[in-house]
């Protein structure tokens, strides 16, 4: 890890540190403890649902079984926290992937509401197992060896230092193959399936390592608190304390649950300790207040809010060193593939229906290597559909599909990815919080396991495509063509030998398209196979070797360019039959 | 923190001393006030009962003041210093902590309600030598070899073993013969548990009943028909009812004065404070709890009337709970200590608690005003309480009782 990333979480280590060690009132210093537990917690919840963008209810669950687990390893068999609390850990790991094995299968809301669940049904197993109230015995003698402190600093300190592991923890994960697949998946995860990126074991991995350390922090937290009980560690506010420190400081970043806690836990406990015996209850509405607040003036998060600030300040005047140079590279001139050129692709009597419609019927074709497809055809013609059962997104109900020999129904987009498929889609799916180069490196993983030749493949990629006078750039600060080529270079980095490009010169003016055509064109001579999807037959013309006409799901039309456009059905198709006579005349 | 801050007064007050050239101690100077402290929960889901507490421990202080202070320290008057411990035992654990690092001259407290607020409040006052009054009922209060707790009420376990015998001969003097059968309805939290625990292993059986309904419930229950229908079809001669959520408790009492098993037809027997709290009555009808008993830690009974008067004319409450009655006595027992160890110093109650011998308890029901080595009162009772037209009445200990127990004879 870089030095100049350690220099931060240290610095803060160092000044709580010295905080705490100047703080004598037992009751400050237990704040002290708290700000770091719960930014743990935090920091837990932030490595599964801030970096993949999966959110969790029920991060309680882990934080309960890891709290459970240390009390109970006391009190049955009086093993020590300082034994217990790993495995904890280990306990809460477990968890997650129990857990995430079959949670994954839902998305979005359902995987929210279906987190919520466990730490409810745990909350009950717990009741009925007879632990309604746990009190770990206090240790007179020897206190030291069961993590009973009479000086509560220590309990402070032992909590920055699991705090600023897991907060180092975090920020390599960020930097490595790992983390930056879980932001592919939070920003898109068909886009990250297709890029040829795992997303069900990073996700798994992730869940794990989250529940780990969940775990672990509900271990602490029972030694901390010293009373267990279900509601206080499966309850609901259990599971919202780490929603609400990661979304208040910012998701997605180590130092928004830091930042969170570090607000809310002393902001709650002043409001608490100076209003709730004079006004009962008062306390929640300031604090809810409060909250609503931060969150309208900054709703992304405190970190991000800050970030970006200070981020556009000094951004400002660098931007005017950045040179941007428009790439016009002459297309350069390369040969159709011979007619008796080996297959690429080879698609036979592909059918999708969906219910009653028929999305794709029948479908054959064969694409040479070397060669430009088009696959042109109306809205709802059945393009994506295509492209979506090629890359392994959805499986044809007849059919057979080869991709170099061999037969890939039934295999999942990361491993079609693998075989050398690259995709591009129509909406596009940038990553618009990361730089151009770390864009196009997720798309690089599929094609080596190191790191440092990723990085040189996307640099590739990204010289390819003619970006690289861009490519430290953020994406969200790019312009359309530029975010079109981006995309490209993150196929291209995955070294596909087969391109599936959808819609790639949507929304590009006349002289932008033919930039892209041209980088298309440079492509295919250096012998990657193209399939492209495009609306616009002009630009396609000039471009493909033979175009693919598709109407109402089925294939209408295979030729060459010249005469496909002349094809009184594909004018119909397109145009409506009155335009027929008119072209023909 | 205590003893440097009366470290500190002492050095402040020896040189004046040494001019006066009086060889007094320092520690006689008499304190004008004693401060101690009311841990309850004051806001969120336990703020009603933590008012009646206040209410209780208030009056408490008026009445001890007004009759003169703590004489053993000249007079001094007790100030009450009040804590929200919340709603959750993290809450409790931080007002306990806070009690104990800035309100360092607390002599004694009182708290948590919830037992498991208690738990968590407890490990901090004993580490901090802060002896704390509880009426929570929870056995592992004084089952953890604390030094500095004292339990006034009855614990969980000893008032089922309490509770059977007098509800039993409640039920043979009302109706002649002595109940043969028992149905239990209860639900998972921690109080209900722990009262229910030792009747199905041995009391039951020891007093010669057979358990013919046993029933669990989550809450909030959505429907009670089924657990009442099997307390119909068996007609057993008791029935234990456990509800700690005030709507289950309506809508099982509902449904058993729909089946005609209201209105003491089958004897209902709960445990605890919660069917008998004044609020019950705002979403019930005085006539579907008409016979209700309950089993709880004390009351406001035979002897407290003036206290009860005083507490409706001040604060509108209808009746004394256990919750005004024991925080009241809770604030006695403190000056007392106070008076045996004539300083206002924590270490020093603590000791004269767990050797105080007042004798027979006047506010808390049965036993002495005595801590056994445990912190457990000794000998303390509990009391039986019916509903008789609209007023939970004691109807037992005898010495307390305000009214005969009203029982159905089938």
């Amino acid at each position: 890890m870089r030095l100049s990333s350690l220099v931060p979480v240290l610095a803060f280590a160092a000044a709580y540190a010295l905080l705490s060690l100047l703080v004598t009132n037992s009751y400050y210093q237990l704040m002290l403890t708290l700000v770091l537990v719960w930014a743990c917690f935090g920091l837990s919840w932030n490595m599964l649902s801030g970096y993949t963008g999966l959110v969790s209810f029920g991060h309680a669950a882990f934080f309960g079984l890891g709290a459970y687990t240390t009390a109970l390893g006391q009190i049955h068999f009086d093993l020590t926290p300082w034994l217990m609390i790993p495995v904890s850990a280990l306990v809460g790991g477990l968890a997650g992937l129990a857990v995430g094995f079959p949670t994954f299968r839902l998305r979005g809301h359902y995987f929210a509401l279906a987190m919520l669940a466990y730490p409810l049904a745990l909350l009950y197993v717990f009741e009925w197992l007879g632990y309604q109230e746990l009190t770990l015995p206090i240790k007179r003698e020897n206190p030291i060896a069961y993590m009973q402190f009479a000086d509560h600093r220590v309990y402070t300190l032992l909590a920055l230092g699991l705090l600023v592991a897991v907060m180092l923890f975090s920020q390599w994960i960020e930097r490595s193959r790992f983390g930056r697949a879980l932001m592919a998946i939070k920003q898109n995860e068909a886009a990250a399936e297709a890029a040829g990126i795992d997303t069900l074991a990073w996700k798994l991995r992730a869940i794990a390592i989250s529940g780990a350390i969940a775990g672990m922090v509900g271990g602490f937290y029972a030694i901390v608190l010293l009373v267990v009980t279900p509601p206080s560690v499966f309850g609901m506010l259990v599971s919202a304390q780490a929603l609400t420190v990661a979304m208040f400081g910012g998701i997605g970043s180590v130092w928004g649950p830091v930042i969170g806690a570090a607000f809310l836990i002393p902001v709650a406990e002043i409001l608490h300790a100076e209003l709730g015996s004079r006004f009962p209850g008062i306390q929640g509405v300031v604090y809810g207040l409060a909250i609503i607040g931060v969150i309208l003036i900054a709703p992304e998060g405190v970190y991000w809010k800050l970030r970006d600030r200070f981020i556009k300040r000094s951004r400002a005047g660098a931007a005017a060193i950045l040179p941007v140079v428009a790439t016009s590279v002459a297309a350069p001139a390369r040969i159709k593939p011979a007619k008796d050129a080996p297959v690429a692709l080879s698609v036979r009597n592909v059918s999708k229906s969906f219910g009653g419609l028929k999305a794709n019927r029948d479908i054959s074709f064969d694409v040479p290597e070397g060669a430009i497809l088009g696959i042109i055809g109306p809205n709802g013609a059945g393009k994506t559909t295509l492209f979506n059962l090629l890359n392994g997104f959805l499986k044809p109900d007849q059919g057979e599909v080869k991709v170099y020999g061999r037969e890939t129904v039934g295999m999942k987009p990361h491993q079609i990815c693998a075989l050398g498929v690259g995709r591009t889609f129509q909406v596009m799916r940038p990553f618009l919080r990361m730089s151009v180069a770390e864009n196009v490196v997720l798309g690089a993983y599929v094609a080596t396991d190191d790191d440092e030749e990723a990085k040189r493949l996307a640099a590739d990629a990204v010289a390819r495509v003619g970006l690289s006078d861009v490519a430290d750039k953020l994406a969200g600060e790019l312009m359309t063509k530029e975010l079109r080529l981006m995309e490209l270079a993150r196929a291209l980095a995955g070294q596909p030998k087969l391109l599936l490009l959808d819609e790639t010169l949507a929304g590009l003016g006349h002289g932008e398209a033919d930039e892209v055509v041209a980088v298309i064109r440079r492509l295919a001579a250096d012998s990657v196979t193209i399939v492209i999807i495009e609306h616009t037959m002009q630009a396609m013309v000039k471009l493909v070797d033979h175009f693919l006409v598709l109407d109402h799901g089925a294939v209408l039309v295979d030729g060459e360019p010249t005469a496909v456009t002349r094809d009184p059905r594909v004018i119909e198709a397109y145009l409506g039959k009155k335009w027929v006579a008119d072209a023909q005349a | 923190m205590t003893t440097r801050r009366s470290l500190i007064r002492n050095w402040a007050a020896l040189p004046a001393l040494a001019a006066l050239g009086l060889a007094f101690p320092a520690a006689a100077q008499n304190p004008t006030e004693v401060k101690v402290g009311l841990l309850v929960p004051l806001s969120g889901l336990y703020a009603r009962p933590g008012q009646v507490m206040k209410m209780g421990a208030e009056m408490a202080i008026e009445h001890i003041n007004a009759q003169g202070g703590i004489k053993a320290l000249g007079g001094a008057k007790l100030k009450l210093v009040l804590l929200d411990s919340g709603d959750t035992v993290e809450k409790a654990k931080n007002a306990a902590q806070r009690m104990v690092a800035q309100e360092t001259d607390l002599v004694a407290a009182s708290g948590a309600y919830l037992s498991s607020f208690t738990l968590a409040a407890t490990e901090v006052t004993e580490r901090a030598s802060l002896p704390l009054l509880t009426l929570s009922y929870s056995d592992l209060i004084t089952d953890r070899g604390f030094k500095y707790v004292f339990q006034t009420s009855a614990t969980a376990a000893s008032q089922a073993e309490q509770c059977l015998p007098e509800v039993m001969k409640v039920a043979e003097k009302a109706t002649g013969i002595r109940p043969k059968t028992v149905a239990i309805i209860t639900d998972n939290t921690g109080a209900s548990v722990a009262s229910v625990k030792p009747m199905r292993e041995r009391l039951l059986k020891e007093h010669g009943l057979t358990l013919v309904v046993d029933e669990t419930f989550t809450p909030p229950l959505s429907d009670a028909t089924p657990l009442v229908q099997k307390v119909r079809a068996t007609r057993p001669d008791l029935l234990f009812f456990l509800p700690t959520v005030i709507s289950d408790g309506k809508l099982i009492l509902e449904k058993m004065n729909e089946f005609g098993l209201g209105q003491a037809r089958i004897p209902t027997i709960s445990f605890g404070i919660a069917i008998a709290e004044p609020e019950i009555l705002r979403t019930m009808g005085a006539d579907m709890l008409q016979g209700v008993m309950t089993c709880v830690g004390s009351w406001g009974s035979k002897g407290h009337e003036p206290l009860i008067a005083e507490l409706k004319t001040k604060y509108g409450e209808p009746w004394m709970t256990q919750n005004g009655i024991s925080t009241y006595a809770d604030m006695w027992v403190v000056a007392a200590a106070l008076e045996k160890a004539g300083k206002a110093d924590k270490e020093a109650v603590a000791q004269a608690l767990r050797t105080l011998d007042l004798g027979p308890s006047k506010y808390y029901p049965g036993g002495l005003i005595k801590f056994d080595e445990k912190g457990r009162r000794v000998n303390a009772g509990l009391t039986i309480v019916q509903w008789q037209n609209g007023v939970p009445n004691t109807v037992f200990p005898p010495d307390l009782a305000v009214s005969q127990a009203v029982w159905s004879k089938k």
